[in-house]
């Protein structure tokens, strides 16, 4: 089975794990699928100055990295990543994709869903666990309509993963797997990835709102149902 | 909003079996115009995008939509980032409504309904306009309050058939009740961290009004990873799990020498010390006490 790990790029933030906290959840999740026949390897739309990520799953054991080099990722929206990402996946190949559900950053839990319609995958949001059904199947656990279900679900397939807390914990040791991070570039005319704009309209926005602090819980209460 | 902005309101429903009319009597009294009935085997389960996508998405192409609004609580999660994936449009986790005017206004008397939805650092929002950017724009809201009657019975429902697909690639193992399930819908939410200890939980439970959730921020961090409440309390030291909408407010009760949480995905609005020797019975007492002015304040906003 292959398994892909799509991931993305965190904010800078220096106290920061380098590695998104549901992304580092997925691929803690895959390397526990891997072994055997099994491959993870890791991905990432964006810069060399982003491959933060890729370096910290080669730590953990991946396989591969690989970095999907071109545009400015940090700027393109869901379908344009998405399209970018399956472009890469169906050139490395995989029977698995898994994601974190939601990036740490704009958070909207969108380009999973743009990576499968891509792929032409089926595709599950926002599952918990994760298991090997076989060679050709997983289960997972997902929660929704008020029910906790355990499904079957036959391969391929894209899955975004929620990370519990505190998150996972990559360990692994950067001496122990020689391999590199590798670029894949989209030059490829059969690629066509569509640019798409995504318009800021409107009137002026607020700056940063900033905390506000309080001494009592009747002062904290009335600050948080403010008009 | 719709009244204002001169736009008309369905309300897609999936269904395994034939729709209960009550069910369409109370969306018609909710303020939709006119149901749409997606009938077909499988669509009365959760909703995963693999089962109920393509029947989500045949219903939406019908009409076809400006806005297309999840309620929070998971199916919004699930099947929303599909069907703007499938509609080619823009997708917004957690957004409010806004009504206002547009540079290019419309017709007189006709307002412009705009989303709002957090930039990447939290910092300020997107205000996103469906007509500006020609394409439709799908949301999740913040979870909203009691049953509040802004239209008809009298409304229109149109059944769609839907058949079900050849190959799921899906089937069931297990199912069980989710003990969690009300955190993810909920408006208030009152997340403690259990390295504050048991009887902080214990005790913001026992005073929790019947609109506010208290949950134990571990035992409940799956459940809660797509609500998306209105206010948010953290108990603790954990910084918040979810950030809301640009409009919903974050609290955090925080031990004294604490530096207020950090957290990528949430800025706090209100920081509330508690003493020197961590969560006194006094200041969680008064919390407690406090739950249900929440409620009443947050009525008032809505009102």
């Amino acid at each position: 089975m292959n398994i892909v790990v799509c991931l993305h790029a965190p904010p800078p933030d220096p106290d920061g794990a380098g590695i998104g906290r549901d992304d580092a959840f997925a691929l803690t999740q895959a390397l526990a699928l891997a072994g055997g026949p099994h491959t993870v390897t890791a991905v990432l739309a964006g810069t060399s100055h982003e491959s933060g990520p890729l370096q910290r799953a080669l730590i953990a054991g991946a396989n591969r990295a690989v970095r999907i080099g071109g545009e400015d990722y940090a700027s393109v929206d869901f379908h344009t990543l998405g399209q970018a990402l399956a472009a890469g996946v169906k050139k490395i190949g995989a029977d698995l994709v898994l994601t974190g559900a939601r990036s740490d950053d704009e958070g909207l839990g969108a380009v999973p869903a743009s990576t499968a319609r891509s792929l032409g995958f089926p595709f599950i949001a926002t599952i918990e666990e994760l298991a090997a059904a076989g060679p050709r199947a997983v289960e997972v656990v997902v929660r929704g309509g008020g029910r906790k279900r355990r499904l079957r679900v036959e391969l391929p397939a894209v899955l975004s993963i929620v990370a519990p807390p505190p998150g996972a914990t990559l360990r692994g040791d950067r001496t122990a797997n020689p391999r590199e991070v590798e670029l894949l570039t989209l030059a490829d005319p059969e690629t066509t990835v569509v640019r798409r704009r995504t318009e800021l309209l409107g009137k002026p926005e607020p700056a940063s709102r900033g905390a506000e602090e309080v001494t009592s819980a009747k002062a904290f209460v009335a600050a948080l149902t403010r008009r | 909003m719709a009244r204002a902005a001169g736009v008309t309101v369905f309300a897609v429903v999936m269904t395994e079996r034939h729709l209960d009319e009550k069910v369409a009597l109370q969306l018609g009294r909710a303020g939709a115009d006119k149901v749409l009935s997606c009938e077909g085997p499988g669509l009365g389960a959760p909703p995963l995008d693999l089962t109920h996508g393509a029947a989500l998405y045949a219903a939406v192409e019908r009409i076809p939509p400006l806005l297309v609004l999840f309620p929070a609580g998971g199916a919004g999660a699930q099947l929303g980032p599909g069907l703007a994936s499938r509609l080619g449009g823009a997708f917004a986790a957690s957004a409010d409504l806004e009504l206002g005017e547009a540079a290019t206004p419309l017709a007189d008397g006709i307002g412009r309904i705009f989303v709002r939805r957090w930039r990447g650092d939290r910092s300020s929002y997107r205000r996103l306009d469906p007509v500006e950017l020609e394409r439709p724009v799908v949301a999740v809201l913040p979870a909203g309050g009691a049953f509040v009657e802004r239209g008809s019975s009298d409304v229109e429902v149109e059944i769609i058939t839907c058949v079900a697909p050849t190959k799921l690639g899906v089937s069931e193992i297990a199912s069980e009740v989710d003990e969690h399930a009300a955190a993810s819908l909920a408006s208030i939410l009152v997340v403690v961290d259990p390295a504050v200890g048991a009887e902080a939980l214990a005790k913001l439970s026992a005073a929790a009004p019947a609109d506010v959730t208290v949950v134990d921020a571990v035992a409940a961090a799956s459940a809660i990873a797509m609500a998306v409440p209105r206010i948010v309390v953290t108990v603790g030291g954990r910084p918040s799990p979810v950030s809301g909408t640009p409009r919903s407010r974050i609290g955090a009760v925080l031990a004294n020498g604490d530096a207020a949480a950090r957290s990528p995905r949430a800025a706090t609005d209100v920081v509330l010390r508690m003493g020197a020797g961590g969560a006194t019975d006094e200041l969680l007492g008064e919390l407690a006490a406090s739950l249900s002015a929440l409620v009443g304040g947050e009525k008032g906003k809505r009102a």
